[in-house]
């Protein structure tokens, strides 16, 4: 039994008046890749937030390695869906890694050579001098991810990374994600509204529906994806198994 | 050999109305303005400008005119800067703000000299106060919406890493904040130059104002005339100073040059 390490002890949020979550419960071991989808306005991307400190719920706790999230932690990295607008354009590839070694006071001796390794790990070594603004969406979205592996985090919080860019691209960078994972040990919170894509990257997928009500609350379904890793983009998705998990929880969205 | 000549004659282009009004009023000063009280040839223009430059007045009267813009820019644009930013990031701040800011900021500059002769008496801290007092507003109010219009997602992304105040501010705010705020600069230079040129014109006795009322007062045009342009020209230059500056930093932060 491996130890939690984040969970969501009946949390719920309102935002405004509204209930955005009703109470949540759902415990994160360390290692594991949790993936959270739902339609538009489910509450996903809030559910997020709030594992990272952003928003603090009306009721119940977030919990990260057994203390009561107070607020954000470089423990827990945020990847941002909108790469374009979490990156400084006036900071090249490297100086926008850098930062996240500033906020964590690494000596500047010690940066250029956590830079260059943590470069090389998302494949833009040959970038680091180059600005944002000069590259592909994939590619500031690696920037970002590396930014996040700099401070070091044991938990990821990705909010649709993928979501903007174009299948191909979405495609690679997924398997680049799971091996990322696997390699470095990361528990990741996941959040999508592409189902396939919840399959192919977790080890469970958490389906929330809307309009949560005390007879339906926010979490509809939470499977358990046995599928092999490392995964394959066509024979996994070639799988009985996931095109039954699929069809499972497409009804399930289907009825939120 | 071939290209010099074309772009020689286009980089010239733009000086060919100016020196055809120049001409002209050659022409008609020498003619039938010959009697003029208000207006003298160019050629005159350029003797008077070369007296001035030859004993000096010229010089230290432009000096004391730019220094006092600039003196006058600094305060403002530095009070302006600070307060701006603090109103821009705090909406407690701007509410609290906002009423005051709204009452003094329609004050026209000039009026105010009579107030600051009082304070002041005549000399620099006169013209540097009013220069101050006109350019604190515009850079105020263009560093508070230049604080507004931060991305918000930086700093969330400053929050999710534990940024302090420090460093974000200095990483985050202030370079995102810096290309609108040399927007907001070249503005303030245009209006410190155009205050302080107006407060000696109106009351302080010094400086390329004064002297250009000089000229008016003992009916000298070719002088008067002669500090026009060479207020036109000085304006000119300071502006294109500020320009300069301004691309060089949008070309240090990664932007292409506007």
């Amino acid at each position: 039994m491996t130890e939690v390490l984040l969970e969501f002890d009946r949390v719920a949020i309102h935002l405004g008046g509204r209930e955005i979550l009703s109470p949540t419960s759902l415990a994160l071991r360390r290692g594991e890749f949790v993936c959270v989808i739902g339609p538009s306005g489910c509450g996903k991307t809030t559910l997020l937030r709030a594992a990272a400190g952003f928003v603090t719920p009306s009721q119940g706790s977030v919990k990260r390695s057994g203390l009561p999230v107070g607020g954000p932690s470089r423990e827990a990295a945020f990847v941002f869906q909108d790469y374009g607008r979490a990156l400084l354009p006036w900071r090249t590839v490297a100086g926008n890694v850098s930062l996240a070694l500033e906020a964590a006071a690494v000596p500047a001796a010690e940066r250029p050579q956590r830079i260059e390794a943590v470069l090389r790990t998302v494949g833009l070594a040959a970038h680091a001098h180059q600005f944002p603004a000069r590259l592909s969406g994939g590619m500031q979205q690696r920037v970002q991810i590396a930014r996040c592996l700099a401070q070091q985090p044991t938990l990821m919080l990705m909010d649709e990374p993928f979501g903007a860019l174009d299948a191909m691209t979405r495609e690679a960078l997924q398997d680049e994600l799971a091996r990322l994972v696997r390699e470095q040990g990361l528990t990741v919170l996941f959040v999508t509204h592409d189902l396939e894509e919840a399959l192919y990257l977790g080890d469970r997928v958490v389906a929330l529906r809307a309009q949560p009500t005390a007879a339906s609350p926010s979490v509809a379904a939470i499977v358990e994806v046995t599928l092999p890793r490392p995964r394959h983009q066509l024979s996994t998705k070639e799988d009985p198994e996931f095109l039954r998990l699929r069809r499972e929880l497409y009804q399930y969205l289907g009825h939120a | 050999m071939g290209s010099l000549r074309p772009r020689l004659i286009r980089g010239l282009r733009p000086a060919v109305l100016p020196l055809l009004m120049l001409a002209l009023l050659e022409a008609w000063a020498r003619t039938t303005g010959r009697d003029s009280d208000a207006v003298a040839a160019p050629t005159l223009a350029l003797r008077a400008w070369f007296t001035a430059l030859a004993d000096g007045t010229l010089l230290s009267a432009t000096a004391f005119t730019l220094l006092s813009a600039a003196l006058g820019l600094a305060l403002g644009a530095a009070a302006g800067v600070l307060l701006g930013t603090w109103l821009g990031l705090s909406r407690r701040a701007a509410n609290a703000a906002f009423l005051s800011v709204e009452l003094l900021r329609p004050v026209p500059s000039v009026a105010l000299i009579p107030l600051a002769m009082l304070m002041f008496g005549f000399g620099l801290r006169l013209e540097v106060s009013v220069v101050a007092f006109a350019t604190f507003w515009p850079l105020l109010v263009l560093s508070q919406a230049a604080a507004r219009q931060v991305e918000p997602r930086l700093l969330e992304v400053a929050l999710a890493l534990q940024m302090t105040p420090a460093r974000r501010f200095m990483h985050i705010v202030l370079p995102a904040m810096l290309p609108r705020l040399f927007v907001a600069l070249r503005l303030g230079v245009a209006i410190a130059l155009v205050v302080a040129v107006t407060v000696e014109i109106a009351a302080n006795p010094m400086g390329v104002g004064y002297a250009l009322m000089i000229a008016q007062q003992t009916l000298d045009p070719a002088l008067m005339l002669a500090w026009l342009f060479w207020i036109g020209a000085v304006g000119y230059a300071v502006n294109a100073l500020a320009l300069a500056l301004q691309r060089q930093v949008a070309r240090r932060m990664g932007e292409p040059a506007p």
